[in-house]
């Protein structure tokens, strides 16, 4: 096989898998559902920060 | 999983009690591609912003930036059943948003003293209110105009419907009244919960709506100045604004408020650039003005949430200063005419022609969405899109010049809610029946938002006037940034009742009637 060749082939073969993973994600909305797990830690870590609080 | 438009069942996509949804639609696949393009644009967009080490910062010193993870959530929520031309208007519109308000984020951290702490960044930058007309900035471009109120509280709650509630409970806590708008409210509350980005050489703010604005603004005020010092100009625009007699007062505003931001930034009022940001409004005003001819037909197009949020954004924070939403006009226009002259509909029925008025629950800004879907009721425009559609002086001449200071205050007058929730009888009673038979409505959805006395107090008039010309009027309660007081389905069992007892009629789509979304974003 030509050098051209293997690399066109390479390249195809991670376009492929970048659109199989990244339209997984998509699809089945995994990017929410990891953002939404994120949200709850996110919060407690703000509960815990000291801030100058007054009218 | 559908290509025809109106094929899916949208309640099937909804999780009971769940935050997010199980999964994306499929819409086709050019629309699918079209979408999961779009998506990952926004992705990039996201991975833009937090690549810099200062915005990961702000993303763990401010509460509200956590209601950023649900970007593409809000997205997917305005594109719901969109096919086409309609799919791309919103991704046109929505994705250009994101990016400004990605802009804005990365600004407010840069000169932000406690993340970014660039002085001279924060020396050129004027903060002003979320709710006011930015027209006093568009003559100067070497300043940065920035809300922090935008995207702390307003953006927040479009993400996210809680994010509003633990600022209101502060605001409350230090014995705000519970009463007033929670817009305003939360807003005060980031303020008292010293959780607004501090920067800036002087800040405006502006009388804008209600009595709310005024108490939330003298709290942020009180704070900028007295502990941040940071100078801030009250501009107070004239509230009987159709009347002649007011309008010289309120030029005069708008001198003393260029004139206070020249003193505190060094800079001088750039008149070429000013008359060049009118030239981008009176073309936005324009293409506005062809949307809603559109929507006069039997084939509105620019209609719905597509219509109210752009212009929110595109009338009132934007104001002609950013030129790629002239860009995103003009693709929108041509967008709608492609559709409009292939007679495309953006649900398979419509059933009724409506006339949103009131203003919108904001944490279920895609109600306009769910009335399509679930029972064909095509929201052709709302009170918040009627703004004005004065044409604005743009070739610069000395007589242009003071007339320009009269435009500038006109529209602010005139901003967006403002220019109905205040100025009399007519423009908030009268004119929401001229626009009825002007847009061939056979039906009013009239959002009473439950602590806005300015529109509470009329509540009789409407219904005398609806019983009156026979239009069916549907009362929709809601507390603007407060879900927990009426929730998302506390509002769709509002227009159930009424289009199940009285319009006797059944729900296009069954399984949008209920949904359990308490805990969604």
């Amino acid at each position: 096989m030509s050098k051209p060749l293997k690399i066109f082939l390479k390249l195809l073969l991670a376009v492929l898998g970048f659109f199989a993973v990244t339209f997984t994600v998509y699809i089945f909305n995994l990017d929410m559902k990891l953002t939404a797990l994120i949200e709850p830690i996110l919060l407690k870590h703000y509960d815990r920060i000291q801030k100058d609080t007054h009218l | 999983m559908a290509k025809k438009v109106g094929a899916d069942r949208f309640g099937d996509f909804y999780i009971d009690g769940g935050k997010v949804r199980k999964r994306r639609e499929w819409r086709g696949f050019s629309d699918t591609m079209y979408d999961y393009s779009r998506w990952l644009k926004i992705m990039m967009t996201l991975g833009k912003f937090v690549m810099k080490p200062r915005n990961v910062k702000a993303m763990l010193r401010y509460r509200w930036m956590a209601n950023y993870l649900a970007v593409p959530m809000m997205v997917d929520r305005h594109t719901q059943g969109l096919r086409g031309e309609y799919l791309r208007i919103c991704h046109e519109e929505q994705d250009l948003i994101i990016d400004d308000v990605a802009k804005l984020l990365d600004n407010l951290f840069r000169g932000d003293r406690r993340i970014g702490n660039d002085e001279e960044f924060s020396k050129k930058v004027v903060l002003v209110d979320e709710n006011e007309m930015t027209t006093v900035m568009m003559g100067f471009p070497n300043l940065k105009c920035l809300s922090r109120e935008t995207p702390s509280t307003y953006v927040s709650v479009l993400l996210n419907q809680h994010a509003a509630e633990y600022y209101i409970d502060v605001a409350q806590e230090f014995g705000l009244a519970g009463d007033v708008c929670p817009m305003p409210e939360a807003e005060a509350g980031v303020s008292i919960d010293d959780d607004a980005p501090v920067l800036g050489a002087c800040a405006l703010q502006c009388n804008t709506t209600c009595d709310g604005s005024l108490l939330g603004n003298g709290v942020i005020s009180r704070r900028l100045e007295k502990e941040d010092g940071i100078p801030v100009f009250q501009l107070a625009a004239p509230l009987r604004h159709r009347e002649d007699d007011v309008q010289d007062y309120a030029a005069q505003e708008i001198k003393n408020a260029i004139a206070f931001v020249e003193e505190h930034t060094g800079e001088k009022w750039d008149w070429k650039h000013y008359f060049e940001c009118a030239r981008r409004v009176n073309f936005a005003t324009q293409c506005r003005q062809e949307w809603l001819e559109m929507n006069r037909t039997p084939y509105p197009q620019v209609f719905g949430s597509n219509l109210a949020l752009y212009t929110e954004t595109n009338y009132m924070a934007i104001c002609g200063k950013i030129p790629e939403f002239e860009t995103a006009d003009r693709r929108i226009t041509a967008l709608a005419r492609k559709a409009y002259e292939k007679k495309k509909m953006a649900a398979k029925e419509y059933r009724h022609r409506a006339i949103i008025w009131g203003v919108q629950s904001h944490y279920y800004m895609d109600f306009l969405v769910w009335l399509l879907n679930c029972w064909g009721i095509v929201p052709l425009t709302d009170m918040l899109s009627m703004v004005s559609t004065r044409v604005l002086k743009e070739e610069d001449t000395p007589e242009n010049r003071e007339t320009a200071y009269y435009d500038m205050a006109w529209l602010t007058e005139n901003m967006i809610m403002r220019n109905r929730t205040h100025g009399g009888y007519k423009v908030l009673l009268d004119e929401l029946w001229e626009f009825v038979e002007m847009f061939n409505a056979d039906m009013v959805i009239l959002w009473e938002h439950i602590s806005c006395k300015a529109l509470d107090g009329m509540h009789g008039m409407f219904e005398e006037k609806a019983r009156e010309k026979g239009i069916p009027l549907i009362w929709v309660q809601h507390d603007l940034f407060d879900p927990r007081i009426i929730s998302r389905q506390g509002v769709r069992d509002q227009v159930n009742t009424y289009m199940r007892t009285v319009m006797n009629e059944e729900p296009i789509d069954p399984s949008l009637e209920v949904l359990h979304d308490e805990q969604s974003w």
